[in-house]
């Protein structure tokens, strides 16, 4: 009873990670573009945090199969092959050498994902809510709640 | 007809652009007049074997030989006598000029429409067909019975518009110049549309033939070389010299819908350190008093576009219109134009170029000295072909000429399998060898006494270089920890920066940035993985370049080996700091030793500005938005480059910001802040101004070739780094098509075109260069027709390459010598030898001999018939050997002191690069094939189209509707 509710809670963190990280790539990238920041420095930055992004998001991803939360499992499967992909052909990393030439596609690349985890984290806040109160309603009636039960798909 | 019936064939057969050798010794050919088609083409195409010709022959005339591959298969037999046509008189200037007998443009009923220059008599174009019928008669004497119609080979006077650029000074055979002369009109009232503002090349197709031809003498050609548009000088003249920044076109288009109209690339070549000829050298200011005067808003500095206002007091920036204050020491009044008094005193508002000494605002750290860090293969190859002993005295002899002295810096490391460092210190007698052997942490023994001053340690380095050669002379390593050296260096030189020579030998293959054999893999050529052979392959070499630009290392890499070693890798490491490539497959110290000793005094010796950042500007409405060449951006619009010099190009590629323009001139101005080797931080400034053009006409008018062709090389060679060869020249022909397709439409309205092909005035040698371009090594064919190293080298080279040496390297010289040898009169009289010839091998005479220079290597051609006296007195005893294993040395005769003379000329005319003499003979398979013949553009080879075909292939694509 209670699991469902840490469990959504533990996805609405990780999503916010995921999202934080993206915003600060993104704020870089614009740093960058604006010559704040030198590429050595962004592309390091932006490197470190690259693969522990794959990674976390695979493993949301894993852990939406592993729920048998289909519909959100196939909405995030998409970014997960294409990071692998990305992954396989070493091409997942910023180049430093020719950052500035990558560097229009790397902010749509960031902000089509900040759109996306922005569209995820709305979705889990709901579920933490619907969960929340599921538990409060259980806890106090005992019964389901229909419309919970709908939308668990 | 017997004897050559079996060479028909023969010019289809030449696939690989080797012709197969048909030993067919010089016969007695019958008389030429009476010869027949096919002895035309079986003289001439299979490689000049020319039976001595009688001298009625006409030398131009076999140029439709190597064509012929149109096919039309029988020649009629009367075809030979069109050969012997002489070219017809000129007309007098202003003479009605009748119309050629072109289908499309009926010769009657049309009041003499403003001919184009080019018509030769179509007969004489194109191999017809050999059914002599009706068809066949009628366009005969339909050319016969009127006057040839080709218009005067000189150049008429042109009638000029604003902007038009007067015409070529040589146009050799004259078919160049401009279309705008004036033909008296035969019928009132025809004036309009008689001048056209276009060149044009007619395709006409011969009645009766399917097949379209084009008069081969009439295409243009760059015999002259690169001739720099004069125009933009002439209006602005206070621009900076064209060989520190070419735009390629100076009419900036004046909105966005323009612009995308403009197919070729919009954008500048720069060149920021050209070589001045004495007297022209850039004036160096010192504004100690008043700092540089820069505008506020936008860093421009101050340049002779600026204007002064309020009686002196404030100057208005160009590029951005803000009224800055004008500084109280730099204050001068304003005389009664608003010209400031003492603007003769002051070269910065007079000259497009200066050089401005810069404060400590421009430092961030003390200007380093010039420094020289050589790191050196001593593995078994590298000992083998004597590459050491060249660098060793190389190096020895140019100590003295090393700029910057007393500062200068210099260290040394060599490596096999491990790596060793040198201690030079002042105070030793001899050096200290340091052995590292731990690759996986490697770390710098001696911190201190690795780089030492060259002047307190000069004693010690000498007797490094003395001992170096023999020092590895009985290395047996077959290992090279060229990664681990290369971390070795960095660290060493990350204090100061500086200049990074490499000296390789074969394939790295210890420690971090091993590289696999990778480059002969066949099967990989034509598929989406071909690309990658050209991308390095460990990424630990782009971080490595990275690296060595942020801590101010220039490197350049000079590559020995014979066997594969992965250029397209270590390239990198030049490619990212502003450094060059020079490789010399299958080095031999006896055949290359001369050529790398000259190359490395150059590198060592030239000028060069340390820790160097560009940056160019432009005024309002237009932004650079791609850069082109061997650097680093350091962000988006500064390029790092650690070590520049003069022969380093830059091009980058410049887009609208706005929809419309609203300025009538556009600023440019190119600020190179760098470190001079006297320790001097200084700012070098090119300032340009290019009008704002509303029409796309104006646009070609202004158009600049060769600054168009180095920006579309570089652009082709870029995209063969991620897609296939066939793309990159694909996506080059389209490009053209393109803009030709534009520049068609723009006249096809008013004009009859038909069967023409027109391009602007300052265009017309671009389809040839696009041509070169796609049979450039780089971009040319596929697996078998560049190693891969060789590819890559080409392409890093091209990529740095300034304007002029890269159409030379595109369509190289070509001149006759032995005339000139044979000739008594002064050896100073070079006019005989300057006439360059076309690139094809119809240019090629058996009783002649030959240079071919690319700028890069020399190859002498002896042709079959050359006299012997000439062969004897050029190479001596040699002459009957096999020209492989000759090299060209001065003899104790006239001729060959001439042509040894010849050659020196030719060197010092361009000394970046030391062209080495090969010798080919003609016949001699497959060196002339590989040498000479793939060399020559204009002709088909291999599965390649000639010139003729090209054109043909370009016209119909530009005649298809989108």
């Amino acid at each position: 009873m209670g699991w469902n509710l840490i469990f959504w809670v533990l996805c609405f963190f990780v999503d916010l990670a995921l999202l934080s990280s993206n915003f600060y790539q993104l704020v870089i990238l614009s740093d960058l573009e604006a010559d704040y920041l030198n590429p050595y420095e962004s592309s390091s930055r932006i490197n470190f945090l690259i693969v522990p992004e794959i990674v976390v998001h695979g493993l949301l991803c894993a852990l939406f199969l592993l729920t048998w939360h289909w519909f959100l499992f196939l909405i995030t499967l998409p970014l997960t092959c294409y990071a692998a992909m990305l992954y396989m052909k070493r091409k997942h990393l910023i180049d430093v050498t020719e950052v500035f030439r990558d560097l229009s596609f790397e902010k749509k690349y960031r902000l089509v994902k900040l759109g996306f985890y922005l569209l995820l984290l709305f979705i889990i806040i709901f579920r933490v809510f619907t969960a929340a109160k599921m538990s409060f309603y259980r806890s106090e009636s005992g019964e389901l709640d229909i419309r919970s039960a709908f939308l668990e798909f | 007809m017997t004897p050559f019936s079996s060479s028909g064939p023969v010019v289809r057969s030449d696939a690989p652009g080797l012709r197969l050798s048909t030993p067919s010794p010089p016969q007695s050919a019958p008389p030429f007049s009476s010869s027949t088609g096919p002895v035309v083409r079986s003289e001439t195409a299979p490689g000049f074997r020319s039976p001595a010709p009688p001298p009625s022959y006409v030398p131009p005339s076999p140029t439709t030989a190597p064509f012929s591959g149109f096919p039309a298969p029988q020649f009629p037999s009367a075809q030979p006598r069109l050969w012997a046509h002489p070219p017809p008189p000129p007309p007098p200037a202003g003479g009605q000029v009748p119309p050629p007998p072109v289908p499309l443009r009926p010769p009657m009923g049309f009041p003499s429409p403003p001919q184009n220059v080019n018509y030769a008599p179509p007969t004489t174009n194109v191999p017809q067909p050999s059914f002599p019928g009706p068809g066949f008669i009628r366009p005969q004497s339909g050319a016969d019975s009127q006057p040839p119609a080709v218009q005067s080979p000189f150049p008429f006077v042109a009638q000029k518009g604003g902007y038009a650029p007067a015409p070529p000074v040589a146009a050799p055979l004259g078919f160049q110049s401009r279309d705008q002369m004036q033909h008296p009109s035969p019928g009132p009232g025809a004036i309009q549309g008689l001048v056209e503002d276009f060149n044009s090349l007619s395709i006409g197709s011969v009645p009766g033939s399917i097949e379209p031809g084009v008069d081969l003498k009439a295409l243009p050609r760059p015999l002259d070389g690169d001739v720099e548009p004069k125009l933009l000088a002439e209006t602005y003249p206070m621009n900076c010299n064209p060989r520190f920044l070419r735009l390629t076109t100076s009419g900036i288009p004046s909105s966005q819908s323009l612009a995308s109209r403009w197919h070729l690339p919009l954008g500048a070549v720069v060149c920021p350190l050209a070589e001045a000829p004495d007297g022209e050298e850039v004036p160096v200011i010192n504004f100690t008093s008043t700092g540089i005067i820069r505008c506020r808003r936008c860093r421009t500095y101050v340049n002779p576009y600026v204007t002064f206002t309020d009686a002196g007091r404030k100057w208005r920036c160009n590029l951005c219109s803000l009224l800055n204050d004008v500084p109280g020491e730099y204050f001068a009044h304003l005389d009664a134009t608003g010209r400031r008094i003492d603007l003769d005193q002051r070269p910065e508002l007079t000259q497009g170029s200066v050089e401005f000494v810069a404060p400590t605002e421009y430092m961030v750290r003390p200007p380093m000295p010039p420094l020289y860090f050589f790191l050196i293969d001593v593995s078994i190859c590298a000992v083998r072909s004597g590459m050491i002993e060249v660098v060793a005295k190389t190096i020895r002899s140019c100590l003295d000429k090393l700029p910057g002295f007393p500062r200068t810096q210099i260290g040394f490391a060599t490596f096999d399998s491990t790596i060793h460092f040198y201690n030079l210190k002042s105070s030793l007698t001899q050096p200290q060898m340091m052995v590292v052997s731990d690759l996986d942490d490697i770390f710098v023994p001696l911190p201190d006494d690795l780089l030492v001053n060259l002047s307190e340690s000069r004693i010690v380095v000498e007797t490094f270089l003395d001992s170096l050669p023999t020092m590895f002379q009985d290395n047996l390593n077959v290992e090279s920890a060229f990664g681990p050296a290369l971390k070795a260096s960095l660290m060493l030189m990350s204090q100061l920066g500086g200049k990074l020579l490499i000296f390789q030998n074969m394939l790295p293959s210890l420690g971090v940035g091993r590289l696999k054999l990778r480059g002969d893999d066949l099967r990989v050529y034509g598929t989406d993985k071909e690309h990658a052979l050209r991308l390095p392959e460990d990424p630990f070499y782009k971080q490595m370049a990275a690296d060595f630009t942020k801590f101010q290392i220039g490197v350049n890499i000079y590559a020995f080996s014979d066997k594969y070693t992965d250029i397209a890798s270590l390239g990198t490491l030049a490619k990212y700091t502003g450094g060059q490539v020079n490789y010399y497959p299958g080095f031999q110290s006896a055949i290359h030793g001369e050529k790398l000793r000259h190359e490395l005094a150059r590198d060592l010796t030239r000028e060069t500005a340390w820790e160097a950042v560009m940056r160019i500007r432009c005024g309002k409405g237009v932004r650079f938005t791609s850069y082109h060449g061997n650097f680093m951006l350091r962000s988006t619009d500064l390029l790092a480059l650690p070590a520049v010099d003069c022969d380093k190009a830059f091009a980058m590629q410049l887009s609208l910001e706005e929809a419309l323009m609203t300025t009538q001139t556009v600023y440019f101005q190119v600020a190179l802040l760098y470190t001079a080797s006297c320790g001097e931080r200084r700012i070098r400034v090119h300032t340009a101004a290019a009008p704002v053009v509303a029409d796309l006409g104006e646009m070609f008018r202004q158009a600049d070739t060769g600054a168009i062709v180095t920006l579309l090389s570089r652009l082709a060679i870029e995209k063969t780094l991620s897609s296939k060869l066939e793309d990159a020249r694909n996506s080059l022909q389209l490009r053209i098509v393109k803009a030709f397709k534009d520049y068609r439409n723009l006249y096809s309205v008013q004009h009859r075109l038909g069967g023409r092909i027109i391009y602007p005035e300052s265009l017309r040698f671009l389809l040839l260069y696009g041509l070169a371009l796609s049979k450039s090594i780089p971009l040319c064919g596929g697996y078998a027709d560049a190693a891969l190293d060789e590819r890559c080298t080409a392409g890093f080279t091209m990529m740095t390459l300034p304007v002029k040496k890269l159409l030379k390297l595109l369509y190289p010289n070509l001149i006759r010598l032995d005339e000139y040898l044979l000739k008594t009169s002064s050896p100073d009289d070079l006019s005989s030898i300057e006439k360059r010839l076309p690139l094809a091998a119809a240019s090629l005479d058996s009783r002649g001999l030959y240079l071919y220079d690319d700028g890069f290597r020399f190859v002498v051609w002896f042709g079959r018939a050359l006299s012997p006296d000439i062969a004897m007195n050029l190479l001596g005893p040699d002459c009957a050997a096999e020209l492989s294993k000759v090299t060209l040395s001065e003899r104790d005769n006239e001729t060959s002191r001439k042509l040894m003379k010849i050659i020196k000329k030719f060197r010092e005319s361009d000394p970046s690069y030391y062209p080495l003499c090969q010798l080919v003979r003609q016949g001699e398979q497959p060196r002339e094939g590989y040498l000479l013949l793939k060399n020559l553009v204009e002709d088909p080879m291999g599965g390649t189209s000639g010139y003729v075909e090209w054109i043909l292939q370009i016209h119909r694509q530009v005649q298809q509707n989108p």
